[in-house]
Formats: structure tokens, sequence, C-alpha cells
């Protein structure tokens, strides 16, 4: 106790929550405290029970048992209003906007403690005018959210928190869309807000994140709390051996490699998105074999066009995508893995698998014909073989062929599609986003699969919106903006800096880095 | 005869029908807005207001008054729609199906009753209506005079309805939130809205509009009961939300425009013009099937329309 006195009583408390869903319990006797003028961060893995933790704190899950102390008082906090009354306000990783309203609307939208049953538009822009400058948050509150980058778009939610005079800010995961200049603004805006006396919460997995900007980390593993420490008594290392239980590496090992001719060459590539705007403009970029290209970016600047419109799954509306100098733009994506162009999407949940069929159907989807008799019917001896060869070779948990792919986690799903892929034994891959939410066990698979891949001679594009993957896995980095590529560098030449602003739209001055 | 009186003739004629009868599609309209403002299509609105046009008809005709047949009406589109928003909100049915159900269903529960309660009486019983009511002195203005002071209270009422949707929904705190739960409900819920409530009042107040409609034909219009009178006015009324952008003041434009294409052939009729009748007739029907294509104002629709919302 007399520790804790030194570092200031704790301001928000949470005591022995005990959370349960069905199967798993999500937080078991969980403590955490966060204290006054302090940015803490909570690690874990997915489904360490973080997330529920916060969403308890803010009142949106119920909780089992334990209790929820704000300044040393035991509080009921049993709704949002509750823990808005109470000065907490959380950002979820997608933003709670309504794109079509204003700024100073969404400020003021579901605040209830006014009595007035009309709206002061000006009045309330005015105190927003006010916080905004205080708190060195430009926003103009009469703008439409739409039309303001996700970077503004998240100042908006912080003052939405501050205006309802919130004193413990959660952000979940708050630098995942963001570019590294808008991280960096943000992190500044986080150090002031603790200097003026809030408290702050990151959820996060990103270690060099916590290092940066936090002062203490809290760290959960499987529903627990297993550390609770002070920043700049630990380091990296030992953070995560707490988050995973066990030493990961955190860089990837990967010998250099002279790449191979060139074997998916994209010219001039342009396409729309699904709504019919244009999302891809003139992408050139050529992947050689045994080589792993980069797409860097934030998220939303046409990657998933990209990789759409190589497979023909997108409306392409100009360009060519030759496969080994054969033009397939027009091929159709069956055709594609034919030729040995593999294809792993984004969205492992709905594109990527069948969530309700087994994990042996999922298995050899797309190759169900070399798994049927001649006839038609499907050879099931064959299917479990190959089934269980899959999973055992990717470790895919639980060991069961029969298992829905719905109810698998990300990782295991992603072992599942990943090694379905491999197993096809493709020249090129085309890998969207590959380790998304995934856990660092499951990154590590995932990134050493790919090297290997790499290794054995395969072409490889990897899109990615982690500038950490992209910068271990890949041999060069292209980084795509409003769906045009901004620069091509080599990624032993490039530096975090440079991408970061290529990223936010700068272009490269020497523009194209490729080699040859 | 002139030329120039003939057609002056015409066009009073022609303008004061396209007004009287865009007053039942403006206020249908209007609390159609509503309930798509806050997410959920209502296409019940048709049935509902054959609800409320067979209440008010009886009501007026045991009781004399059609300020009681319009009061009754609303309370029956109140009931019907509390039903509606609890299967849309609730239950979480398709609005769609839900919807033309219930059309159905009304229909059938409209000409049963009719039939029931006119049971050995001959004829057509005419009821008590809304008289038109000539505003003093405005009423005198050539041409204007007749064609925007003449008419029932109903339609006054309606047209003052219209600032009062648009002051709603954009300066009030309920505007606010209805116009939330039809955006983007789960960030509108993270904010503290309850967007079942909201839901349920867009709902409601649609009903209501519909019902009052439904009365306004009666006790304006026709004075009798018809099984077809109502004949896809809540669906030209679905239209008119999507061609007024889903903005009160629009919506009154919108409605008057599908008004005047019905009064024209009305009108074209009385002055023995060679068009086939049918073509005009058609014309609000196929504006509607335009509408509803959503070729139309597909960007201007409220984000969240028809996405069911549960809460987690």
């Amino acid at each position: 106790m007399a520790a804790q006195n030194e570092e200031g009583d704790p301001a928000y408390s949470l005591r022995q929550i005990v959370k349960r869903f069905p199967g798993v319990v999500a937080n078991d006797h969980v403590n955490f405290d966060v204290r006054k003028g302090e940015i803490h961060a909570l690690l874990g893995e997915n489904g360490a029970g973080k997330s529920t933790l916060m969403q308890i704190l803010y009142g949106q899950y119920g909780r089992d048992s334990g209790d929820i102390l704000v300044d040393g008082q035991v509080c009921a906090l049993d709704s949002t209003r509750d823990a808005i009354r109470l000065g907490i306000g959380m950002i979820h990783q997608e933003f709670m906007l309504v794109r079509r309203f204003s700024v100073v609307e969404n400020v003021i939208m579901g605040i209830g403690d006014d009595k007035r049953w009309t709206v002061d538009l000006k009045k309330a822009a005015d105190r927003l005018r006010e916080l905004s400058l205080q708190h060195g948050l430009h926003v103009e509150p009469d703008d439409i959210v739409e039309q303001l980058p996700i970077g503004v778009q998240q100042r908006v939610e912080i003052l939405k928190l501050l205006y309802r005079n919130a004193r413990l800010l959660i952000l979940d995961e708050p630098t995942a869309v963001l570019t590294p200049q808008e991280t960096a603004g943000l992190f500044v805006v986080l150090r002031h807000l603790a200097s003026m006396g809030h408290s702050i919460v990151i959820v996060t997995h990103k270690l060099h994140e916590i290092m940066e900007i936090s002062d203490r980390v809290t760290i959960m593993r499987d529903g627990r709390v297993v550390g609770a420490v002070k920043t700049a008594l630990s380091c990296k290392d030992e953070l995560a051996r707490l988050m995973v239980g066990r030493d990961v590496s955190l860089r990837a090992e990967k010998a250099p490699r002279q790449p191979g001719k060139p074997l998916l060459q994209l010219e001039g590539l342009s396409a729309l998105d699904a709504r019919g705007a244009r999302a891809l403009n003139a992408v050139a970029l050529t992947v050689h074999e045994g080589e792993i290209l980069g797409v860097a970016g934030v998220d939303g600047n046409g990657q998933s066009e990209l990789a759409g419109a190589i497979m023909n799954l997108a409306s392409i509306t100009g360009g060519r995508v030759l496969f080994d100098g054969e033009d397939v733009t027009r091929l159709s994506p069956a055709a594609h893995h034919e030729l040995g162009l593999a294809y792993v999407p984004a969205d492992r949940r709905h594109v990527g698998s069948l969530g309700e069929l087994p994990i042996h159907r999922n298995a050899i989807l797309g190759r169900h014909r070399q798994f049927a008799s001649a006839c038609g019917l499907m050879e099931e001896p064959k299917i479990g073989q190959f089934a269980d060869a899959l999973i055992e070779r990717f470790g895919i948990r639980p060991k069961r062929p029969d298992y829905l792919a719905g109810r698998l986690s990300g990782g295991n799903l992603q072992k599942l599609i990943l090694g379905r892929e491999v197993m096809r034994d493709p020249r090129a891959i085309v890998i969207e986003q590959p380790t998304r939410g995934l856990d660092v066990g499951a990154i590590e698979v995932v990134w050493r699969e790919l090297i290997a891949q790499r290794d054995a001679g395969k072409a490889i594009l990897l899109i990615s919106a982690e500038l950490e993957e992209i910068f271990n896995l890949a041999d060069r980095i292209a980084v795509i903006y409003e769906g045009r590529i901004m620069g091509i560098v080599k990624t032993s030449e490039a530096t975090i800096e440079q991408i970061g602003l290529m990223m936010a739209g700068e272009a490269h001055p020497a523009n194209s880095g490729a080699p040859q | 005869m002139d030329q120039g009186f003939t057609f002056s003739v015409f066009l009073v004629a022609w303008l004061t029908a396209a007004i009287r009868l865009s007053g039942p599609l403006l206020l249908a309209a209007l609390g159609e807005t509503f309930s798509e403002r806050s997410g959920l299509l209502n296409i019940g609105i048709e049935g509902t207001m054959l609800l409320g046009a067979i209440t008010s008809y009886l009501v007026t005709l045991w009781t004399g008054s059609p300020w009681l047949g319009l009061l009754a009406a609303m309370l029956i589109g109140l009931l019907a729609n509390t039903f509606l928003a609890w299967m849309y909100v609730q239950v979480q049915a398709n609005q769609v199906v839900v919807g033309i159900i219930f059309n159905i269903l009304a229909l059938g529960v409209a000409s049963y009753t009719y039939r029931l309660s006119m049971e050995g009486v001959t004829g057509p019983q005419k009821v008590a209506m809304f008289e038109p009511i000539p505003i003093p002195g405005l009423a005198a203005i050539p041409i204007v005079g007749p064609i925007l002071f003449t008419h029932s209270i109903l339609l006054y009422l309606t047209v003052a309805l219209v600032a009062v949707a648009a002051f709603v929904l954009y300066r009030t705190r309920f505007g606010l939130q209805l116009r939330a739960a039809g955006e983007n409900p789960r960030a509108g819920s993270a904010a503290g809205i309850d967007i079942v409530r909201m839901r349920y009042a867009g709902v409601l107040i649609s009903g209501i509009a519909a019902a009052a409609a439904g009365a306004y034909l009666v006790l304006v219009q026709v004075g009798l009961f018809r099984e077809t009178i109502v004949a896809g006015q809540g669906f030209i009324a679905l239209a008119i939300v999507i061609f007024g952008r889903w903005d009160p003041w629009k919506v009154a434009i919108a409605a008057f425009v599908f008004g005047a294409a019905d009064a024209l052939q009305l009108s074209l009729q009385l002055f023995q013009v060679g068009l086939p009748p049918q073509l005009l007739l058609s014309l609000p029907y196929l504006l509607t099937i335009l509408a509803m294509s959503g070729i139309l104002g597909k960007t201007h629709q409220p984000e969240a329309l028809m996405a069911s919302y549960r809460r987690e």
C-alpha cells in the first residue's frame, strides 16, 4: 500500500471482476487500477479478455461478480449511461460516429443531462471550439464527419468524450487505422490530456507503442492479469514473454535472396470499388520469383480492390495483369488458381472460408474435383487424410477435421486458409492483411510460412496495413495511397518515416525504387 | 369562348384539385419520413390508411362529427402500428414482408367491418365532411386565391405540419436522436440513445399520420367508404418520401407534384382533351415504380434504413 500512495491512489479500480461467457471465463478475478494523470496500456493477445474487461468498465457488459471503484468508493455501474456519469468514456476500434452528421451533432447526440428538448447547435459548437483549442484537437464543428480523414474522426471521438466531461478515456486499438504521422499526433494529444489530469487506458498488442507512450502496463493472458509493471522498468521482450507465456521472436529471420524472373506483373491496372467509385488508379507493380513485395498503406486506399483486380474479382476498368508473361486479366478466378496464383483474402470469415462447413471441406475448397470420384461422389477417406495432413503441418487447433470453420479462432482459421493455398503448391501468392487480429503465436506461424514460401521461389504480393509486418517480411515496399502507388523502395533502404509520409500521400522523390 | 379565359379556368381547376389531392399524400409521406429516418421502412401505411378511412367513416356516420371520426382513425392507426413496430423492432421480422401481409390483412378487416356495419342499409350513406374554408380576404385574390385559400381545415393543418416536422427533425433533441437511430444505431446507442424507443416513435408517428390521411380521403374528398378508396396512395407516399429525399420541405414539393399529376388527368377529362385518360391515370404509379426501383435517391437514404438492430 505504501508504494501505491507514493504513486498516487488509483482513480478507477476494478476488483475481482469475473465474467463468464458460455464455455469460457473471459475475466477470472481480474484486478485493474488506473491512476489520475497516467497513460496505462492494457496488453494481451486476442481473446485474453482485455476488451471484455474494458467493456465491463464502460457498462456495455454486465459482470458476474466484482466491484468497480471510483476514487476509492464502490459505485453502481450497470450501463453505459452510468459509466458516462462516472466520467468514463470509451473509443471503440470502429468509430461510433454518424457519418452524415456534422461534428457538433455527433458530439451532442445522446447527451441526456440537459432537460431542454430543443438543441442549440450554435452554443454547443462554441463550447466545442473552446475544448478543441484547449486540447490542441483541431476540428471544425460544422464539418460533416464522412468528409473528414480518419485521424480527424478520431479527434471527434476524443472531443465527444471530453465534452461529456470524461476523466477516464479508454481507447481500443487507437492506432490501427492511423498513419505513423497521425499516430504521433495522437500521442501528443494523449500526453497533453494526461498532464491535465485525465486518466488514459490504451488497449493494444503493439509493443513498440506501449514502450513509447505508456507509463504503466497491465498484461492479461487467458482472462487473468499476469503482470502490472512500470513501462520504464520493463522492455519489449519481457512484455512479449508475459503476454504469450513464452519467448517469441519479434523479428522474423530472413536470409537475403536474389529474386528470380518477373512472374506477376500489373500494367496500369485500374478498378472500381463496390460502390462504383474509382478505387485503383493505373497501378504498375512487378513481383519476382523468390521475392516478397509488400504493399503498405492505410486501410481503405485501394488495397482490397488491388487484390480483387488481380484475381478478377473486382470490376476492372483498365490495364493488364500478366502472369508469367501471359495476359490473365479477364480469366476467371478459378483459371487464376489453375495457373498457380493463390489468393488469401483479408476477410477470412466471409471470403476465405465457409463458416458453416467443417475444416475438411474448407481444406479442399476450390479443388474439390480432385477429391471426387469419376461419377462425382466425394472421396471421404482421401479428404480426411488431406485434412489431417493440413491440420498437422500448420498446427491447427482443435485437431478435429469435422470442427466447423466458423468456430475456429482467427489464428487457426488463417492457418487453415493459408495452409490450403500453400498445399496447392502455387507459383505466386496474393495475401491480404495476413495477420490482422491474430495473436503473436499465430503471427509467428504465418510469417515463417511466408518466408519459407519465398525461399522456395514463390512470388508473394503481401498487402498489409501493419508496418512492422511489411518491414519484417518484404524485400521491397510499395506504398499505396488513394489507389495509386506512391513509390517503391527496397526494404533495406527504407525508413519508417519515409514510408509513413508516402502513406499520407507524399510522393516518393525518386518515384520508382524498383530493381532493374 | 376566349382562349385565355378557358386556360385560366383550366389552370384554377387543375391546381386547386392538385393541392386538394396532394393533401393526404403529403400527410402520409410526412409520417413515413419519420419512420424511415428512424431506420424502418413502414410499408404498412397503405393498410393503415385504409383502416383510418373505414374508422373515420363509421365513427362519423354514428356520431355525425368528422372531428371524432378523425380522432378515432388516429387512435386505430396508433394501435395497429404498435403491432407493426413490435414486429419490426422487437421480432425483427422482414419489414417488407410484414408490411405487405399487414396491408392484405387491413384490406380484409376493413371490408369485413364495412359490410357488417352496413347490413340492412340500402344505398350509400354519405357522412358529414370537413367543408372548404375560404380564408377571408385572401380567397378573393384572382387565380391564386381559389387555388391556395379555399381548402378544408385538414389541408391547412397538413401544410403547417411540414414546418413542424422540419423543426422536430432538425432542431429538437428527439429529432437528432431519431435521425441517429436511422443512420448508425450502434453509434447512437454507444452515445446513450435508446434506439428501440426512437424506432417505435418513428413507426407510431407514421401510423398516426397514415390513418389521418385515410380519414382525410373520406372526410374531405369523398364522404363515403369504398374498399378501393386508398388505391395505392400509401405506396405513392413511399415514393414521395424517396423523391423528397427524406426531408419534410422537399417531401411537400414531391407530394404536390404527384397531386398535380393525379389532378391533371381529372382536369383533362373535364376539358375533353384527346389524350386517353388511362395514360395519365397511370402517371403517378409509373413515377412510384421509378422511385421505388432505387435508381433515384439511393445516396440520400438513411444509412441504416431496413437494417435491423439488436443490442449486444
